[in-house]
């Protein structure tokens, strides 16, 4: 569904990503490990169109992503929920989840209060604290505002960027059971994570980013975890 | 007492037309996160085409009003796309800076186009005095006051009610989450301009054909006035441009009555001043350290 192909981006001198090439399959869950300062959240800005690319090609069901204003790309339904969750704090649950199905309201306003209630359903606590200021939240139910609202978008490949970042271990497990629920219901999912070990868990297939290039593709059980976990952390140049 | 109360009454008539400038300046300092010192002199610039039209061709208060609005929207969307638009986010201060140019350039423009110190602006009307027991109200305040209260409603209507009311809190809230949301957030903000304009526009009408003056000194007065009510009130806050727009209506209409005209400004400074040493962030604002953190988030 998602063709990378020789991605380059670079933040001035630097080259971030130095010629990225992987694939995401339609239906699955494919992971993105990584060290800090792999890349990983800079591709996703990438492929979103927050960060223009230097040289390479994205593309999308056949449509190239590369040069597209990130408005459109939204449009096209590839959406990211981006690190930090970064929900709107003075705005309560239903006016986030509103302007997350900005680019549909303007035209089907009541498919998207339809949308809404379908959040509600899959995040009861959600519902619970419709009326609340979404900048009350604790950390998880942040998390979970911003996967709604990022859904709201009606996305065909769903991008996520560190979803268990900063949250307790409880709330971690619902996450992942989320991005599984999510996948069985059809939706694509390329996820970033910093917790390899659960990320392997969902997974059906993941890269190794290594300073700004994939390093590895693999399936989850082919190899043994705490080699691929060892090298997600500390990069391969720490060999043994 | 009776004169306490008076003053009242007109300080807050007058007020509702100061709280109007400083919602402007309120919501384009929400979605800008920077100050457009231009406002006032774009409103002077629309209102001078506006009185042009009347001293040349005497034309009739509605086409002096269109004018006036289509002059200000003009004149907004020529700052927005030369300080704005064009100047990237990170650089607040070029944008304030050229803002603050921007500002002397449509003075400039202004005085070229009627250069005598005063001119007479159409009134809406003939005047009429309501006696309401010992209080007196002047029709043509309390039709400022009524079309500022209606215009205040139709802000929020816009803000609170409608997508685009949506996008812009959005953008003011969190400007990097609403990328990632898909907005089109270069088209919000021109659409933003051009609204705040428009009722900077009739606000300035509203005030010069009570006045039934104009001189090129409006655009520093409305600056003042909107800029003094929006710290009082707090910057970033709706309902607080509206409380800072009255508290100043107030507060000058009980010093030109008490103390006269030469103290009436003094003391509307030294509000400010008591206000943002006791409240920096004035009176309901958050100030203007949360939002600087929220605009420069790592990416």
């Amino acid at each position: 569904m998602l063709k990378v192909e020789n991605l380059v981006t670079s933040y001035g001198m630097i080259e971030a990503l130095k010629g990225v090439t992987l694939e995401v399959p339609q239906g699955k869950i494919t992971a993105l490990l990584g060290p800090n300062g792999a890349g990983k959240t800079t591709l996703m800005f990438t492929i979103t169109g927050i960060l223009k690319a230097k040289s390479g090609s994205i593309r999308f069901k056949g449509l190239e992503l590369v040069g597209m204003p990130s408005a459109k790309i939204v449009q096209q339904g590839v959406v990211l929920v981006p690190e930090n969750r970064l929900v709107f704090p003075k705005m309560n649950v239903l006016d986030n989840l509103r302007a997350g199905a900005y680019v549909h309201i303007g035209r089907d306003k009541a498919g998207v209060e339809a949308d809404i209630k379908k959040m509600f359903e899959r995040f009861p606590n959600l519902k619970e604290r419709s009326k609340q200021l979404a900048g009350t939240f604790s950390g998880g139910e942040q998390q979970m505002l911003a996967i709604a609202r990022a859904l709201m978008a009606r996305p065909q490949i769903f991008l996520m960027d560190e979803p268990s970042l900063g949250l307790a271990p409880l709330i971690v497990e619902e996450i992942f059971k989320i991005v599984k629920e999510l996948n069985e219901d059809g939706i694509t999912i390329f996820l970033v994570e910093q917790n390899a070990h659960k990320a392997l868990k969902v997974a059906h297939q993941f890269y190794l980013l290594e300073q700004g290039q994939v390093t590895f593709k693999g399936i989850p059980g082919e190899m043994e975890e705490d080699e691929i976990i060892r090298r997600a952390y500390l990069g391969s140049s720490q060999g043994h | 007492m009776v004169d306490f109360i008076q003053n009242c009454i007109d300080g807050v008539m007058f007020g509702s037309s100061y709280a109007l400038l400083a919602i402007g300046f309120t919501l384009i300092f929400g979605v800008m996160r920077r100050l457009n010192l231009s406002y006032g002199p774009s409103i002077m610039l629309g209102a001078f085409l506006g009185t042009y039209f009347y001293v040349q061709w005497d034309t009739g208060i509605l086409t002096v009003a269109a004018v006036t609005i289509a002059g200000t929207i003009l004149a907004g969307v020529y700052v927005e796309r030369l300080c704005f638009r064009a100047i990237r986010q990170k650089a607040t201060l070029a944008s304030m800076v050229s803002s603050f140019v921007i500002w002397m350039q449509l003075e400039e423009f202004s005085i070229i186009l009627l250069p005598e110190r005063t001119y007479p602006f159409p009134a809406l009307g003939s005047a009429y005095i309501f006696e309401i027991g010992p209080f007196f109200l002047r029709s043509e305040h309390l039709f400022m006051f009524l079309m500022a209260s209606f215009l205040v409603i139709v802000f929020h209507f816009m803000l609170y009610r409608t997508r685009f009311g949506l996008m812009v809190r959005a953008i003011s809230e969190n400007p990097e989450a609403a990328k990632f949301i898909g907005i089109h957030i270069n088209a919000v903000m021109f659409w933003a301009f051009v609204f705040v304009s428009a009722v900077g526009g009739v606000t300035g009408y509203l005030i010069l054909s009570t006045d039934q003056q104009i001189t090129p000194l409006f655009g520093l007065w409305a600056t003042f006035k909107g800029l003094v009510a929006m710290m009082l009130g707090g910057m970033g806050s709706l309902p607080g441009a509206i409380l800072g727009g009255l508290l100043l209506g107030v507060v000058e209409a009980q010093s030109l009555w008490y103390l006269g005209n030469d103290y009436k400004d003094l003391c509307a400074y030294f509000l400010l001043f008591l206000v943002l040493v006791l409240r920096p962030g004035g009176l309901l604002g958050k100030g203007l350290v949360e939002r600087e953190d929220l605009a420069f988030r790592r990416v």
